[in-house]
């Protein structure tokens, strides 16, 4: 049998998964700032526009309103727009055209209006960027009636999810976390293996680690660390933010008894309260601890120079920890 | 690798030029961020430039006594490809640190 894994960057396994995207589906389209002749300025549609055309992959306006709108459009249309928003802080200008028609045009159209659009969005901090790049959107997202997000950890679950991303008729919010663009990774290209929910990063006896994006690659660190002080963590990768894996999360920390949840956005009505308030529902008669959440802070993302006080780091993990571990009734 | 540009900025109130008085880094330099590539002199003042990136220097432009535009090419970095014409750093991955133990009685589990 053929061996079909391969190492590469989730940058790379992300082009990839765009040019076979663009092959295999006639109706598929990439569109956004810079993508065309420059690539992205990440370089995820590097080499796109000159192999497919500039009718497939095209570069727009600096509006992301006018992005989503035409994403819409042509999504009525019959195609499967995979548009491009090139930070995450560029998402705010076209919230309308996602709240307002992206989110609810399948509803609203009793159905016969589907929205098959995919659209990426270079996600959350770690690359000491200015202000308006680092943002972590997916609590908003996740608000939002009729949308999907979702969010890969790995050049693997990267190349699979955008693929099953595009090909579905819901509109998908994309979440790459920017931070691990160049980190390499076995990518199986012929077995995706399951993409539904969450997936168990590794098993672990004591207490569940619960994050996404580039969380779990530092929440893998923690877990090995904690080893050495005899503390078993499993952690747990959420990928899909809305729907959220109730089961996969039940199934987890009803072994566990503890979870602490980790995200890079801030603490208030984060996506964290929603997954603590999902294991308290379906483990309160097992949890040993409230959950705990280790989270970005009340406050604008900061200067790139401050980033690494406001993402979680490994040491306010281990607190996290360290409280649940600890923590007594009565 | 890639080249990255850094033409002559707008060094404010309008000025459209600039004249080189002394380059403070040479053709093959590694240089880090905020260090001083080159004094200038405009018709306001003289004052250093700070290089908006790390990379190794490819090319500079103008002698002392040179005049260059704003918006035309002052020096050309030289840096990996997973940087170039990216708006920040990507983090090289580091050996994990920490300053945190955990300890518990787990016996009653």
């Amino acid at each position: 049998m053929e061996n079909t894994v391969v190492e590469m960057s989730m940058q790379k396994a992300l082009n990839r998964g765009l040019d076979e995207l663009l092959t295999e589906d006639p109706r598929s389209m990439i569109f956004g700032e810079d993508v065309g002749g420059l690539g992205g300025v990440f370089r995820i549609t590097d080499g796109l526009q000159a192999k497919h055309g500039s009718t497939r992959v095209y570069d727009t306006p600096l509006a992301e309103s006018g992005i989503l709108g035409m994403s819409i459009g042509l999504a009525m249309a019959g195609w499967h727009p995979i548009p491009e928003v090139q930070f995450d802080g560029f998402a705010y200008p076209a919230i309308n055209q996602i709240v307002c028609q992206l989110g609810r045009m399948n509803y609203r159209s009793r159905g016969t209006l589907p929205m098959p659009v995919t659209l990426r969005v270079p996600s959350f901090g770690g690359i000491r960027a200015p202000e308006m790049h680092t943002e972590s959107l997916e609590s908003l997202f996740a608000h939002v009636p009729g949308l999907k997000v979702v969010s890969p950890s790995t050049p693997h679950q990267a190349y699979h999810l955008l693929k099953k991303s595009v090909l579905m008729p819901d509109p998908v919010m994309f979440m790459e976390p920017k931070s691990r663009y160049w980190q390499k990774g076995e990518v199986d290209t012929e077995n995706p293996g399951d993409l539904e929910g969450s997936v168990i990063a590794r098993e672990g006896r004591h207490l569940t680690l619960i994050a996404w994006g580039a969380m779990v690659a530092r929440c893998l660190q923690v877990a090995e660390l904690a080893e050495e002080d005899g503390i078993s963590i499993e952690v747990l990768d959420l990928r899909w933010l809305k729907p959220i894996d109730a089961a996969g999360l039940a199934a987890s920390v009803s072994k566990t008894k503890r979870a602490v949840v980790v995200h890079e956005g801030p603490r208030t009505a984060g996506l964290g309260a929603e997954v603590a308030q999902l294991v308290s529902e379906s483990c309160f008669g097992v949890l040993k601890a409230p959950v705990e959440r280790v989270t970005g802070f009340d406050v604008p993302y900061p200067s790139g120079d401050l980033e690494d006080e406001y993402i979680p780091n490994i040491d306010r993990i281990l607190f996290g920890i360290q409280r649940v571990l600890e923590y007594r009734r009565g | 690798m890639a080249e990255i540009s850094f033409p002559l900025p707008d060094l404010g109130e309008g000025l459209i030029d600039a004249t080189v008085l002394e380059w403070l880094v040479a053709v093959g330099d590694q240089v880090e961020r905020n260090q001083p590539l080159v004094e200038v002199e405009t018709t306001k003042s003289s004052l250093e430039l700070p290089s908006p990136q790390a990379g190794k220097v490819l090319r500079i432009h103008g002698e002392p006594g040179d005049t260059i535009n704003v918006g035309e090419d002052l020096i050309v970095f030289e840096v990996p490809d997973d940087t170039a014409g990216i708006v920040g750093t990507v983090p090289k991955e580091a050996a994990p640190k920490r300053r945190v133990r955990l300890s518990a009685n787990l016996d009653e589990d």
